[in-house]
């Protein structure tokens, strides 16, 4: 349940505490959004390696096409777990880092609303990370019956224990979603009551927008979710039988509840990222963002229809034929102002001064790889086409595209631009740039050939398959191996350059925006003196000043 | 109460008051959780969605053995609970006016109105003869209520806190964004109240 | 704009459109063959969906490889690019551009979609067959003639069992007549199944507790996979079957020499995977729903 009492809200930012400038900060229950953020991103990044190494196993049973390498209920186990781990513990908390770190500075202010609330939102984290990884040991081993816990499998509890992995599932999902919540509320406030002078709607960077959106999202989706897990719960601990249909029960009203949240999650995740798009690609390409104010705008367009679409993803379950038509159309809708988008970045970029550094160059290739899984999202929302590759690899091969090819390298685009502004430090571009190729191979190996899979109909969540599928696999493994050896040269990147890299300038990227205008990291109060914004965000090629009184 | 805030808070343009908004704390407060409310409020709509869904088509609705709901109970608890509504409001005047005594009566008044309608609940459930796990209409109703009763009873939690704070001195000084929020929620809670009576008792 | 910028325009969209065509033809041989109706008919539109989806992604990126190739900064280039906030007119035409596409994909899908007429499961379960043969959609084939094959599919935790009610037998192995339209009766007798063709591109999940009506028309004969679709627990992976279409006389061979067998029981992947775990009581694995026992039916492989 997502109670928060009145006295958290009303906990006031600290007058600016005495903080130690060492590393045991970001170990400490910091309120400074900046400490905070930093938290949030290093955590998650954690448990993406962990999902990761789920991944590298599942891989590596799917190299052959027998169940040869684990037993088939801990298969089940990874997938299950590497699915939920990677978005609940990684996708939602780096994403809420990035947002805490950022949104602050630049709409000018010293903090987030509510300073206590946030560090509150960060430190569940850990603790329902921990959960999900410590429900390998309950007798009968962690959920197993995928990311949507369908029931009836999800509430046929083998072990017969009541302590059991769905049961620690479930807690953790409900108290991510409460984190979410608490962070979401935060957010909101911070971008509607916190802008500094000057900066009205149509001067926020679109990051800021996108943050917003995918934040409103976060509010009237969650509870749907956290509604039909509680169901879940009490049907799996409770003896009740809502989702049980040998007692009367209706399982596909689960399947409502759970995607009514968990479609629209997808652009909880995509918008932020399509923030950073807009963010960089004018910085490195030296023109202003083509277009603005529709940008701006599309993100609300595309939250609205984000909450219109979710029976897309059960075509095959037995819906009525209106249904499956009106969501049809509904979906493929949610092409238009996301097109907006993608042709306002071509259009950016076109004509411009490019510099590929690091961060340009995940955000050319994340722009690629998203216009190619938008397509094949289009090719799903088509009924009878879904109807063929529903819960096929073809799914799995379009979503992969998109959250690791578009969303993953959206935010080590984020990490590279920004990591300058969070550590005062430089990266190593080589190393960046090796870091990419990597990445930019490993996906494509990984994730294309999973298409002609789902096409040929493999099924997904399956342990062992017939041979016809075997080259396929095959390569695929392959690319999953080279897309984990890919983090090496990004980790040993971030940690030697924080440790001992060339100090950073204020604005190396010579870029526009108010986090530019502070010290490299900034101060624990952000800005001396609040500015006071008198210019639209993205002026490259014109010597319009940003603020009034800082300069930009 | 809540027109401190969409008054005073929400309209000003961001460019005049920015540099209040940095010390506008209870402002801010009051607007993340008018915020929390509404998507606390997707909850309940997700319930009373799938309530309604489940009423429509499931088969054998009514356990056997199991008439339907009595009403006249619930109407009287219904009545207390909206009336309360009425009596904080009252309560707020009060303190707006700084009289703390007439602030505390209503106040202390309203809390013994909720905690009347937690009791009421208690007796119905107990002479219910259907349980959480009588089918989906025992799941659904005890559900719906069970977690509205947790919210009433956070009401009076939170009405007992700032009762308590009110005794605090100067605790008005810099603000009364406690008693304004927990009010507003005593106002959601009802709300949802009315809803769900209209669900489960009327539409039998 | 100037003649040749256009005339440039059009020689790329024109280059972009034929190799876009040849990709939409080529994505003819990523899918199985054509065993059903269904499939020529869902084909076509993934066809149709591949070449639009070729043009569009090719334009995106191409642009964008012009870009990174010719737009490049010098290495001391310090200046900015020009600049261009927007253009109203290319706005609208990229809003509406879309729009007008999206509208095209949906009435090709929608028209497909009736061509099937896979219909609203639960729709026909309580009417009488003869009525549900009532052609209220495009007839394939001649089966208006024909009746249609009733077969009664049962899905358990992990196995599949087909009856037919016309000589009342039970098989492990789908066997249908080719075309002729098939009418199936999906159940399951736990948690959610998915019946699953690959080469007849038909899926339907199964909902425990209710009869989910089924259609669709094979027209190749030869032997299909018939695969689980909807996540169902442990052996999920192995709830695999057999389908053989074959011509008239044949199906009725088969039905014929099903009946005049005795039941047994047939082999069941979960089943003996179980078994074998048991005894070798593998400490990696945990607590498994314990597979349904073999079925006893008449006829399997
Ligand atoms: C995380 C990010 C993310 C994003 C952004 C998307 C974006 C889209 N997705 Fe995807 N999707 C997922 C993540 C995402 N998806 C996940 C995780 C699943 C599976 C979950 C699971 O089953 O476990 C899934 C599954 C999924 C399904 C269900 C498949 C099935 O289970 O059978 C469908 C069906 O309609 C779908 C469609 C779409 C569409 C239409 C878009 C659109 O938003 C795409 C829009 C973009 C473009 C179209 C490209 C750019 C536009 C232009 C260049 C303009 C011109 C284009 C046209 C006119 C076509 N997705
Ligand atoms: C944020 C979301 C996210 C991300 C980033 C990923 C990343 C990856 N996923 Fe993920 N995946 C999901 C979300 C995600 N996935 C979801 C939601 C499902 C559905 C689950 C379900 O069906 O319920 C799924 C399902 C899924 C499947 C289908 C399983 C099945 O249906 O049976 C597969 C199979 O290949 C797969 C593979 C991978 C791989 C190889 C990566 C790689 O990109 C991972 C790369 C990262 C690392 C490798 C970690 C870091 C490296 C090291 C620690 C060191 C080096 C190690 C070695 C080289 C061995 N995933
Ligand atoms: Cu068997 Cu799903
Ligand atoms: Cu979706």
């Amino acid at each position: 349940m997502t109670q928060i009492t009145p006295e958290i809200l009303t906990n006031k930012t600290p007058e600016s505490p005495p903080n130690p400038p060492n590393w045991l900060r970001y170990f400490s229950f910091s309120t400074d959004h900046k400490v905070i953020g930093i938290q949030y991103t290093v955590t998650a990044f954690f448990f993406f390696l962990v999902a990761g190494i789920f991944a590298m196993i599942i891989r590596g049973e799917l190299i052959t096409p027998e169940a040869d390498l684990v037993d088939r209920t801990v298969y089940n186990a990874l997938f299950t777990m590497h699915g939920t781990i990677m978005l609940f513990g990684w996708m939602f908390p780096v994403l809420a880092g990035l947002a805490n770190y950022l949104v602050p500075l630049m709409i000018g202010a010293r903090d987030m609303a509510f300073p206590r609330l946030n560090a509150a939102a960060f430190w569940m984290v850990p603790f329902f990370g921990m959960m999900f990884i410590l429900s390998f040991l309950v007798p009968g081993g962690p959920a197993q019956a995928g990311w949507w816990s369908y029931p009836p499998v999800s509430i046929q509890n083998p072990s017969g224990q009541w302590l059991n992995g769905e049961f620690l599932w479930l807690l953790a999902v409900a108290l991510s979603g409460v984190s979410s919540i608490m962070g979401a509320v935060n957010i909101v406030t911070t971008i509607v009551r916190m802008r500094c002078p000057g900066m009205g709607w149509f001067k926020m960077p679109i990051f800021v927008w996108t943050v917003l959106a995918a934040q409103i999202i976060q509010l009237f989706g969650l509870p749907a979710l956290t509604a039909g897990a509680i169901m879940l719960l009490c049907d799996l601990s409770f003896g009740t039988t809502f989702f049980d249909p040998a007692q009367g029960g209706d399982p596909v009203l689960f399947q409502h509840f759970f995607w009514f949240y968990s479609h629209p999650a997808v652009y909880v995740m995509i918008l932020p990222v399509f923030g950073i798009f807009s963010e960089i690609f004018p910085v490195y390409a030296r023109k202003p963002l083509f277009g603005y104010k529709v940008v701006a705008v599309s993100s609300l367009i595309i939250v609205a229809l984000s909450a219109v679409v979710w029976v897309h993803h059960m075509f095959a379950s037995g819906t009525p034929d209106w249904m499956r038509m009106l969501f049809m159309i509904s979906t493929m809708l949610i092409s238009v102002p996301t097109g907006i988008k993608v042709f306002a970045w071509v259009a950016t970029i076109w004509g411009g001064k490019l510099r590929l550094d690091s961060a340009m160059l995940f955000a050319l290739g994340g722009l690629i790889n998203f216009v190619f899984s938008g397509i094949t999202g289009i090719m799903l929302s088509s009924t009878p086409v879904d109807i063929h590759v529903n819960n096929t690899y073809f799914v799995v091969g379009h979503f992969h595209y998109v959250i690791y090819g578009a969303i993953v390298f959206g935010l080590y685009a984020a990490i590279y631009h920004w990591f300058p502004k969070m550590t005062g430090k430089m990266y190593y571009e080589g190393l960046g740039k090796l870091h990419f190729w990597l990445t930019f191979i490993g996906t494509s190996l990984n994730f294309i050939p999973m298409h002609p899979l789902g096409l040929m109909g493999m099924p997904r969540r399956v342990a062992s398959y017939d041979p016809e599928f075997a080259f396929w696999n095959f390569i695929a493994s392959i690319g999953a191996f080279i897309l984990g050896m890919s983090i090496i040269p990004f980790l040993v990147n971030m940690v030697a350059s924080w440790l001992s890299g060339p100090s950073a300038p204020d604005n190396p990227w010579r870029a526009i925006g108010l986090e530019w205008l502070v010290s490299s990291p900034p101060d624990v109060e952000n800005f001396e003196e609040i500015p006071i914004v008198i210019s639209e965000p993205y002026t490259y090629g014109t010597s319009e000043p940003l603020t009034e009184n800082m300069g930009g | 109460m809540t027109n401190v805030l969409t008054q005073e808070n929400l309209n000003h343009s961001s460019q005049v008051a920015a540099h209040e908004h940095e010390h506008d704390e209870a402002g801010n407060s009051m607007f993340g959780f008018i915020v929390f409310l509404l998507s606390e409020s997707v909850i309940f709509l997700s319930f009373f969605a799938g309530y309604i869904i489940y009423k429509t088509t499931t088969s054998d609705w009514l356990p056997v053995g199991v008439e339907g709901l009595e009403v006249r109970e619930p109407a009287i608890n219904t009545v207390i609970l909206v009336s309360s509504s009425f009596v904080i409001y009252i309560a707020e005047r009060y303190l707006h006016k700084e009289n703390l005594w007439g602030f505390r009566f209503f106040w202390l008044l309203t809390m013994a109105m909720g905690s009347y309608f937690l009791y009421g609940q208690a007796v119905e459930w107990q002479s219910l003869q259907f349980g959480f796990s009588s089918g989906v209409f025992g799941g659904t109703f005890y559900l719906l209520t069970g977690f509205h009763g947790l919210h009433v009873f956070t009401g009076v939690l939170l009405q007992g806190i700032m009762l308590m704070r009110s005794f605090l001195p100067g605790n008005y000084e810099k603000g009364q964004f406690g008693v304004e929020a927990t009010s507003l929620f005593w106002h959601f809670v009802d709300v949802i109240w009315i809803v769900l009576f209209i669900l489960i008792y009327i539409w039998q | 704009m100037k003649f040749k910028t256009i005339l440039n325009l059009v020689a790329i969209a024109i280059t972009l459109g034929a190799i876009s065509i040849g990709i939409g033809q080529l994505s003819y041989s990523w899918l199985p063959p054509q065993a059903s109706v269904e499939s020529q008919l869902i084909d076509n539109l993934f066809s149709f969906l591949v070449t639009l989806g070729t043009f569009i992604f090719l334009g995106v990126t191409g642009t964008v490889m012009y870009s990174i190739l010719f737009h490049r900064a010098g290495r001391y280039d310090l200046s900015d690019g020009p600049p261009i906030e927007g253009n109203v007119t290319l706005e609208i035409v990229w809003t509406a551009i879309p729009f007008l596409l999206v509208l095209w994909i949906a009435v090709y899908s929608y028209q497909t979609y009736m061509e099937m007429s896979i219909r609203h499961p639960m729709e026909m379960a309580h009417m009488p067959m003869a009525k549900a043969i009532a052609p209220a959609y495009a007839e394939p084939m001649d089966e208006a003639v024909e009746p249609m094959t009733n077969i009664e599919v049962e899905a358990k935790q992990w196995a599949w069992v087909f009856h037919y009610p016309e000589k009342n037998i039970t098989s492990t192995e789908l066997h249908l007549p080719v075309d002729r339209r098939a009418h199936l009766i999906l159940r399951s007798l736990d948690v959610i199944h998915g019946f699953y063709i690959p080469a007849f591109r038909v899926k339907q999940d199964i909902i425990p507790q209710k009869n989910m009506d089924f259609e669709f028309t094979p027209i190749r004969t030869g032997k299909y996979r018939l695969r689980d679709s909807q996540y169902s627990g442990t052996y999920f992976a192995a709830m695999q079957a057999d389908v053989v279409v074959e011509s008239k006389e044949d199906y009725q061979q088969w039905l014929e020499e099903a009946a005049k067998r005795t039941p047994s029981a047939a082999p069941n992947e979960a089943a003996s995977e179980y078994a074998l775990r048991e005894e070798k009581s593998a400490e990696s694995a945990w607590v498994t729903v314990v597979p349904a026992s073999e079925p006893i039916v008449n006829y399997h492989p």
